[in-house]
């Protein structure tokens, strides 16, 4: 940020420390893991030994007979509604039925009094399974007289988009150079510190309370709502403190609806805590990929034309996979960059391995990871500069895609031009280390896809008689520091100190929770939401204030505790004094209401691809410098530097933050991590001893620059960002590997093994 | 599906003699586990590897966390004293780099502050980084039982991969380092499998002396770890540079060796490869030690 960019805001933009810090530090912040209600039951999960089995028979008699289990639930105590993210793929039951359809999947859970018990109960069930053919890749699922895994489908593929915009072979014919490469990327976990937790509690009535670890609370209480077939007022969800969630703890999952069935056989309150080795075995990883792309570009570079086939194998359920494979194409194909010639075919299909569905990025990664691979190869075999060409290609402000998304603020050429500078791009072939290398790439992100169903934000802005300040929002604090963000929101314009701004947890019953936390969503919509509701609360009270300080009410101004006129700031009234005189003189008690949607743009075409999806686009660009052993293979990544338009960062030190977290995360993509299985389709990674993820010892050094292009359409010009540099540091890495041993490794991730191989070969 | 699961019952015997804690192994043969640090037992017992009737402690034997000067026989460490204290012991860096070094890695600082130096060794999992290091330095193990005690070498230890010569009523109390003689130095090197905190994927370990006033190499030993069904010495490489004066070309060519000697399972080819490199880079840094050793005889 340039300090030409500073605007005159008390809080907003400012680097404050996160509010919820110290109760987190200090181990005061409530997770679900810590809650307990009187005469709490334990609960455990019995989990499918199969990938593909029918289930014959279940016998829990010798169970109940354990001293102290209090109930045995199985699939048919659930009503048998299908629920799932999207109306045409509803696929999923709270438990198995009749046949499990991958390892790990629950068939059954049993209450007791204390985990001792429960978990040695499991081992008194008696399941009769019949073994069937896994399904476990891509080949097996598509393959001429494939085994089919759901019975009420006639094929495996789940769903399929095709896209065709202006005239792609044309576009192949005009242009001067054309390339076409296969990259595949493997399944990896999502690997949150905090594995699944719900405490669930039915009281006589029927009236079910939820408290569980939830990104996305509300999709939890609509999945769960559906699933249970009960009215939404029949259940309330209130979400505590999360220990990190990167898109894993959208969805009602086995556990929320085996607390809830156990609870209500029993009559006391189900808690249930996953252990971190049934996380990573049964539940929600990244779509493994295959992806063929082929593109055409003018001798200068100008790109021309893009094709791509894309086949994502997603594991036993659909979840959000037939919006992930549009995704892939518009929010990670067709931007940063123009291009006049588009065609896309992607088919979505089922394994029997875990259901994938979005994780932190949702499909950007892998699309961007394809695309600037391929485009980084094309630039060098045309001897131009990596910088030059993106920066020629780039989006500018105001144009609109080949298919009608239209881009308002764009900072993408600014922020590579700043890259180039940050990581000395020009002088760096003069200095070049062997097996040193530096890798660019550049990413969009959505401020929020408009999704299916509810998807506006509301925000309540109570004043207390005391001053104080009470703001009540939808959105989830999961760690990515919403809470701070939005109180800073709200200090601002109600003219107040952030730590005055108190913040309660996600409750159904107040508040209308946001649609969910995805998409880099939450800053903007719930941002306006928030800024909204203060606004309407200080009209409120301007009202009162005007004929106090003989002034229009729309002059007056809050600021510092204070209010005042603009045409007459040396007569000021303290704020409470105003509020007071709103109590007591007035009768008036202060309730501002705000709300955002972004209801000007339809809903996503999934059938053609075609039109808006957000309304704002943010953009990054990232280096990544690695140095490459040799002798060992081993890659250290040793720099990142990250340049981002994001209209205005609300808190620029959490942005950062957020950021180098998603290059460390989505390094281990690159470099470290891969789901594996055996020939039966069994988990061959059960802890974070055997599954690698990057931690702090891998992170490299991280610099960051911010182009202020103040969107008109955000919140204090503000635009989506959590997961700018997840799209960026697949391609970022892979292209500096490159850059520092010469040879392209197109499959994921990139191992030690791989890279000496391909040394070897050359020595 | 296999798990993870809850601690299974055990009964807990606090031990606070060497006698007393033979006396229960002896009494229980088979039924009982010793805790040490109970990193690798905790986490098996979970895994329900082992489900021991009892578990003995150790931790209120006195003189076990002790690391002491045991006059000509060398340095002589406790069972029961932590990764962290050798790796942050001054005379560990300074003497015994390697096994510094090796305890430096092993696991995360919890691991670290808990895990012991005796615990890691019987545990004997293939990969155990403390080995290697102390098969360098030529280590001697103190094997006690209700009837006496015996002195084993560490390459006589163990047996195969999770597996030792201890008896089932006996105990390890002390491991003794000799001091290294003339201008010595000692190295670790090692490859994880993908992270910084990650198994050991290679591990080796150099110890040499060289003789006075020249780069002729008077002795030298070398560990490898998760390269064999048990940790290993290097004795062919070994031999190649005894004797000879250590120059680059040569530590090359006993660093294959190294490698033939190796019988990696699983990423043979690359853990075959990488055996090499890391005893390459030990047996140089270990050399350039002790070229740097000014004390000249060492202890």
């Amino acid at each position: 940020m340039n300090k030409s960019d500073l605007k005159d805001y008390a809080v907003v933009g400012k680097p404050i420390r996160r509010v919820d810090g110290p109760a987190k530090v200090t181990g005061k912040a409530t997770y679900a893991g810590d809650l307990l209600l009187p005469g709490t039951l334990h609960g455990k999960i019995l989990r499918s030994p199969y990938a593909h089995a029918r289930i014959l028979n279940i016998d829990y008699s010798r169970a109940m007979k354990l001293h102290g289990v209090r109930a045995v639930v199985t699939g048919r105590d659930f009503p048998g509604v299908r629920y799932g993210f999207m109306p045409q793929t509803r696929d999923q039951l709270p438990m198995a039925t009749d046949k499990v359809k991958h390892y790990g999947e629950a068939v059954a859970a049993v209450a007791a009094i204390d985990e001792d018990i429960a978990e040695e109960a499991l081992d008194l069930i008696d399941v009769e399974y019949e073994e069937l053919t896994p399904v476990l890749t891509i080949d097996d699922a598509m393959k001429e007289g494939a085994v089919i895994i759901h019975d009420h489908m006639d094929t495996n593929i789940a769903a399929s988009s095709k896209m065709h915009f202006g005239d792609v072979e044309k576009g192949f014919k005009e242009s001067d150079y054309i390339r076409e490469e296969k990259f595949t990327t493997q399944r990896v976990s999502i690997g949150f510190i905090e594995p699944h937790a719900v405490i669930v509690n039915v009281d006589n009535s029927g009236n079910v309370l939820i408290q569980g670890s939830k990104q996305s609370p509300y999709i939890t209480w609509r999945h769960f709502c559906r699933a249970m077939d009960l009215p939404l007022g029949k259940v309330r969800i209130i979400n505590p403190y999360v220990g990190g969630g990167f898109s894993g703890k959208h969805e009602a999952l086995d556990l929320d609806f085996a607390a809830a069935a156990l609870s209500k056989k029993t009559g006391f309150p189900v808690k249930i805590v996953l252990s971190q080795d049934e996380v990573i075995a049964a539940f929600k990883q990244r779509h493994a990929k295959h992806v063929e792309i082929k593109i055409g570009m003018k001798k200068d570079g100008t790109l021309v034309a893009c094709e791509c086939k894309m086949i994502a194998e997603g594991g036993a359920y659909a979840s959000v996979g037939p919006f992930n494979i549009v995704i892939f194409a518009t929010s990670g194909l067709l931007l940063p960059y123009r291009m006049s010639h588009f065609k896309y075919e992607a088919h979505r299909v089922y394994t029997n391995k875990p259901w994938c569905g979005s994780v932190r990025g949702q499909s950007i990664p892998i699309a961007r990871f394809a695309f600037e691979s391929l485009f980084n190869m094309m630039i060098d075999d045309l001897g131009l500069d990596q910088l030059e060409v993106r920066k020629k290609n780039s989006i500018l402000s105001g144009e609109s895609t080949i298919n009608k998304m239209t881009v308002g603020t764009a900072g993408m050429v600014e922020a590579i031009e700043k890259l180039g500078e940050m990581i000395g791009w020009d002088g760096r072939k003069k200095k070049k280390a062997p097996y040193r290398g530096i890798g660019i790439a550049c990413s969009p992100q959505v401020s929020g896809a408009r999704m299916g169903g509810h998807f506006g934000s509301s925000a309540v802005v109570k004043v207390d008689e005391d001053g104080g300040v009470c703001l009540i929002h939808g959105g989830t604090e999961i760690g990515q520091g919403c809470d701070t963000v939005l109180a800073q929101m709200a200090a601002e314009v109600i003219g107040v100190p952030v730590e005055e701004i108190r913040q309660m947890e996600e409750d159904s019953d107040v508040a209308v929770l946001e649609a969910g936390m995805f998409s880099s969503r939450c800053t903007f919509w719930a941002g306006h939401a928030v800024k909204r509701a203060a606004e309407d609360a200080c009209q409120q009270l301007a009202e009162i204030a005007a004929p106090l300080l003989e002034a229009s009410k729309d002059d007056i101004v809050f600021k510092n505790k204070t209010v005042f006129s603009r045409k007459n700031p040396g007569r000021a009234i303290a704020f409470i004094d105003l509020v007071r005189n709103a109590y007591y003189t007035k009768g008036q008690p202060i309730y501002g209401r705000g709300s955002y949607s972004a209801s000007n743009i339809p809903m996503p075409d999934l059938k053609t691809g075609e039109g808006d999806v957000t309304n704002a686009w943010a953009f990054f660009a990232q280096a990544v410098e690695v140095e490459v052993d040799p002798e060992t293979g081993r890659v250290k990544v040793l720099k990142s530097v990250c340049t981002r338009d994001v209209g205005r960062p609300i808190n620029p030190m959490l942005l950062d933050a957020q950021l180098e977290g998603g290059t460390v995360f989505t390094s281990g993509q690159a470099l470290y991590e891969e789901c594996c299985f055996d020939e039966k389709g069994r988990p061959l990674q059960n802890s974070f001893l055997d599954y690698k993820m990057p931690t702090v010892m891998e992170a490299p050094e991280n610099e960051h620059f911010d182009i202020i292009t103040d969107d008109p359409n955000g919140p204090f010009g503000a635009k989506g960002a959590g997961e700018g540099s997840n799209g960026t540091t697949l391609a970022a890495i892979a292209n500096a590997v490159e850059d520092a041993i010469g040879v392209r490794i197109k499959d994921l991730p990139i191992t030690p093994e791989k890279i000496l191989a391909i040394l070897k070969q050359r020595r | 599906m296999t798990y993870i699961r809850r601690l299974p019952s055990f009964e807990y015997v606090s031990a606070s003699t060497v006698k007393e804690a033979c006396a229960v192994l002896s009494n229980n043969k088979g039924k009982v586990k010793i805790l040490a640090g109970g990193t690798d037992l905790l986490v098996q017992m979970k895994e329900r590897k082992v489900v021991p009737e009892y578990v003995i402690g150790l931790k209120q034997i006195s003189g076990l966390n002790k690391i002491e000067e045991n006059g000509k026989a060398g340095l002589r460490i406790g069972t029961l004293v932590t990764h962290h204290e050798i790796a942050r012991s001054p005379q560990m860096q300074e003497n015994f780099t390697c096994l510094a070094k090796a305890c430096e890695k092993i696991g995360t600082p919890q691991v670290r502050n808990l895990g012991t130096i005796g615990g890691n060794l019987c545990n004997a999992g293939p990969s155990a980084d403390s080995a290697p290091a102390l098969l360098a330095l030529g280590a001697v193990l103190t094997l006690q039982t209700g009837r006496g005690e015996r002195q084993v070498p560490l390459e006589k230890f163990f047996t195969g991969p999770f597996s030792t010569i201890l008896e089932e009523d006996e105990l390890l109390t002390f491991i003794t380092i000799p001091h290294l003689k003339g201008k010595s130095g000692s190295a670790y090197h090692y490859l994880t499998k993908r992270t910084a905190v990650d198994e050991t994927l290679v591990g080796a370990a150099a110890a040499l002396s060289l003789k006075a006033g020249d780069d002729v190499c008077e002795d030298v030993k070398i560990g490898l770890c998760s390269v064999a069904p048990t940790p290993i010495r290097a004795l062919k490489a070994e031999s190649k540079l005894k004797g000879k004066k250590l120059t680059d070309g040569l530590i090359e060519e006993a660093s294959r060796i190294a490698s033939g000697e190796s019988r990696p399972r699983s990423w043979a080819e690359y853990r075959r490869d990488m055996v090499a490199v890391m005893v390459k880079r030990a047996v140089t840094e270990a050399w350039h030690r002790a070229a740097a050793n000014k004390k000249g005889s060492g202890k």
